[in-house]
Order: C-alpha cells, then sequence, then structure tokens
C-alpha cells in the first residue's frame, strides 16, 4: 500500500525529526505533504516517506563498486559542480532544526570539500561516468557521496611516484599537505575534512581502492583497514549521529 | 578597502568559484594604495571550505602581505578554514 496516507505526527516519528521541521520542509518544497480532510490537514504518502528513508550509503557503495558504470537517478546524481553546488544548498537549508546551525556548516563544508575534490581530481579524465553521487538519509544521519574517478592513489602517484597501494595513498591524502595537480601549491581539501571531523560529534568513512578509514570524534592517528570490496574511485560517508 | 565575501555567495566551496571571484576583484584592487589596509569580511558567509579560500585569501595575503586583516570570523566553517591555511602557510 505504497500509496498509504500517513498523518505529520507518525511522519515525524518515522523520520526521526520534529513536526515543525517536516512542515518547515513542505514549505520549501523539500518534502511534499498532501492536504486532506475539511481542515486540510497535512498527510504524506508512503511511497515518499519511503523514499526519503533509502539506505542511501548502500546504494552509493553498490553504485561505485559495479564494473560497469550506469547513470545514478536524478535525484542523487551531479554531472557537474553546478549541479552539486545546488544540491549542498539546498542539503544546508533542510539540515536547519535538524542539528544546530554550526554543525551544519561543518557538514556542509565538509561534503563541498570532498565532492568537489572528486570533479578537481578527475576533470577531463572520468573513467566512466562523469560527476558524482551525492545523496543524505536524515532517518540514518549520513550524507553520502561517491564517484568513479581515478581514485586517490593514482592521483597522488603524480606527486609521489613512489606511493604503492590504495592503503598509503589515503593516509597520505588525510595527513600530508600534498597535491596531485601540478600548479596547485596545497592540497588542503582531506586535512580540513580530518580536523573537523575529528573536532565534531562526527564520523567519515572514506573507501578508495581497496583500502579505507573510519574517523571519529577525538581520533588522533590514521589508521587504514583493507575493505570489503574494491572501489575505483571514492566514497565518503560522512555520519552526524548524535543530535547536536 | 573591505572586501565583503558575502558578496560572492554564502556558500563558498570549490577551487573554480575562489578563482573566479580573485579574477573578477582585481580591478577592485588596483586603487589600493600603499598605506591602506585590506579588510576581507566573512558576516553572513555559511559555509567556507579551504579551497576555495585558498584561490581567494591566498594570492590577497601574497600581495598586500601584513595588510591583509580578516573580520567577522565567528562561522564555525570559517574558523576551521582559516585554522587549517594558517597551519599550512609556508
Amino acid at each position: 500500500m505504497q500509496n498509504k496516507l500517513i498523518s505529520i505526527g507518525e511522519a515525524a516519528e518515522k523520520l526521526g525529526v520534529s513536526v515543525k521541521t517536516l512542515r518547515r520542509w513542505d514549505a520549501a518544497g523539500n518534502l511534499p505533504s498532501t492536504r486532506s480532510g475539511p481542515k486540510g490537514h497535512r498527510y504524506y504518502k508512503e511511497i515518499d516517506l519511503n523514499l526519503f528513508l533509502r539506505n542511501e550509503s548502500a546504494l552509493a557503495e553498490q553504485w561505485a563498486m559495479v564494473s560497469v558504470g550506469v547513470i545514478p537517478l536524478n535525484e542523487v546524481y551531479c554531472p557537474t559542480r553546478d549541479v552539486f553546488q545546488a544540491r549542498l544548498e539546498k542539503l544546508q537549508h533542510l539540515f536547519q532544526g535538524v542539528v544546530s546551525d554550526q554543525a551544519r556548516y561543518l557538514l556542509c563544508a565538509v561534503a563541498g570539500e570532498i565532492g568537489n575534490n572528486s570533479y578537481d581530481h578527475n576533470l577531463g579524465n572520468w573513467p566512466d561516468i562523469t560527476g558524482i553521487y551525492f545523496a543524505y538519509d536524515i532517518s540514518n544521519r549520513q550524507i553520502v557521496l561517491a564517484d568513479r574517478g581515478q581514485g586517490i592513489l593514482k592521483t597522488l602517484k603524480r606527486a609521489r611516484p613512489q606511493l604503492a597501494s590504495a592503503s598509503e595513498a589515503l593516509k597520505v591524502a588525510f595527513t600530508e599537505t600534498v597535491s596531485g595537480r601540478m600548479s596547485e601549491a596545497r592540497g588542503n581539501g582531506l586535512k580540513f575534512v580530518r580536523k573537523v571531523i575529528i573536532e565534531n560529534p562526527f564520523t567519515l568513512k572514506f573507501q578508495t581502492g581497496d583500502a579505507e578509514i573510519f574517523l571519529k570524534e577525538g581520533d588522533s592517528d590514521i589508521i587504514t583497514f583493507p575493505s570489503e570490496g574494491d572501489i575505483r574511485g571514492c566514497l565518503a560517508i560522512i555520519g552526524f549521529e548524535n543530535k547536536i | 578597502m573591505i572586501i565583503e565575501l558575502k558578496k560572492f555567495g554564502t556558500t563558498l566551496v570549490s577551487r573554480p568559484s575562489g578563482k573566479e571571484a580573485w579574477l573578477a576583484f582585481q580591478p577592485n584592487l588596483k586603487d589600493v594604495t600603499d598605506d591602506k589596509d585590506v579588510i576581507v569580511d566573512f558576516a553572513d558567509v555559511l559555509v567556507l571550505t579551504p579551497s576555495w579560500t585558498d584561490e581567494f585569501l591566498t594570492p590577497l595575503y601574497d600581495r598586500f602581505k601584513d595588510r591583509v586583516r580578516l573580520t567577522n570570523t565567528d562561522n564555525a566553517s570559517v574558523r576551521a578554514t582559516l585554522e587549517i591555511l594558517d597551519k599550512n602557510r609556508p
């Protein structure tokens, strides 16, 4: 019964947000309601809520991992930087009331830096699908970004030819100021991401190739792990589990 | 002179847009005399990253050195960005 109508109170409970937040999302067109009954109360279609509750990290991981690339669904696909910028600004509005203002600015900065890194390092060189996968999952409190680009090892090898594995490259990317782009003197992006994650109640899972890291508040070291699957590009899952 | 960054937008994240902002602002900088400070005002900037800032603020520092002053840097992403750029400035 995907067309079943659900009251605003039940919808708020299902999504883990307040009724006030749902009203604001409705007004902004982020999650439109259906008006029903003599008083025009807000109701939500079950199908809309289920779409909103999709497990975005699993979908993005699958997209990044399959051997033959496919264009993602329109609502999560940012073929160009301009589309990504517009969706990042939408995310910033959507998170109003879900997390504190300072937290949402920081989360958007981290997502912005990771997403733009994908464009910076793959411009003109995307192996199959151009652009990035960008989604958020309010109920699981996650922001997900993925690309099917060249991956950090190949990018950093231009500056550090001695790098031999994705694990080494990942460690360098998060700890040293180095850029694989010829004209760039600095590469601060992932150092910034690390700083924000470990200084706030956020988490980050970042995978490239066959290696990944997991960062959380208070972490001082970068420890890489072998991944379950291999991806060519990058996959980042930013968590903000704690209501802040 | 005062540079109000909000005039470039409130979500300043990418390198190309930082570079574009720097290039577009060049005509305004040519009249800054040697005795004048250059004040960068971050008021109303909501989301800032090192990528955007590196393309705008780093060449500004290179050109005007200690005459560059920063104001209204309370936003958390502004503070985090400035800290990481300060730490890595040669």
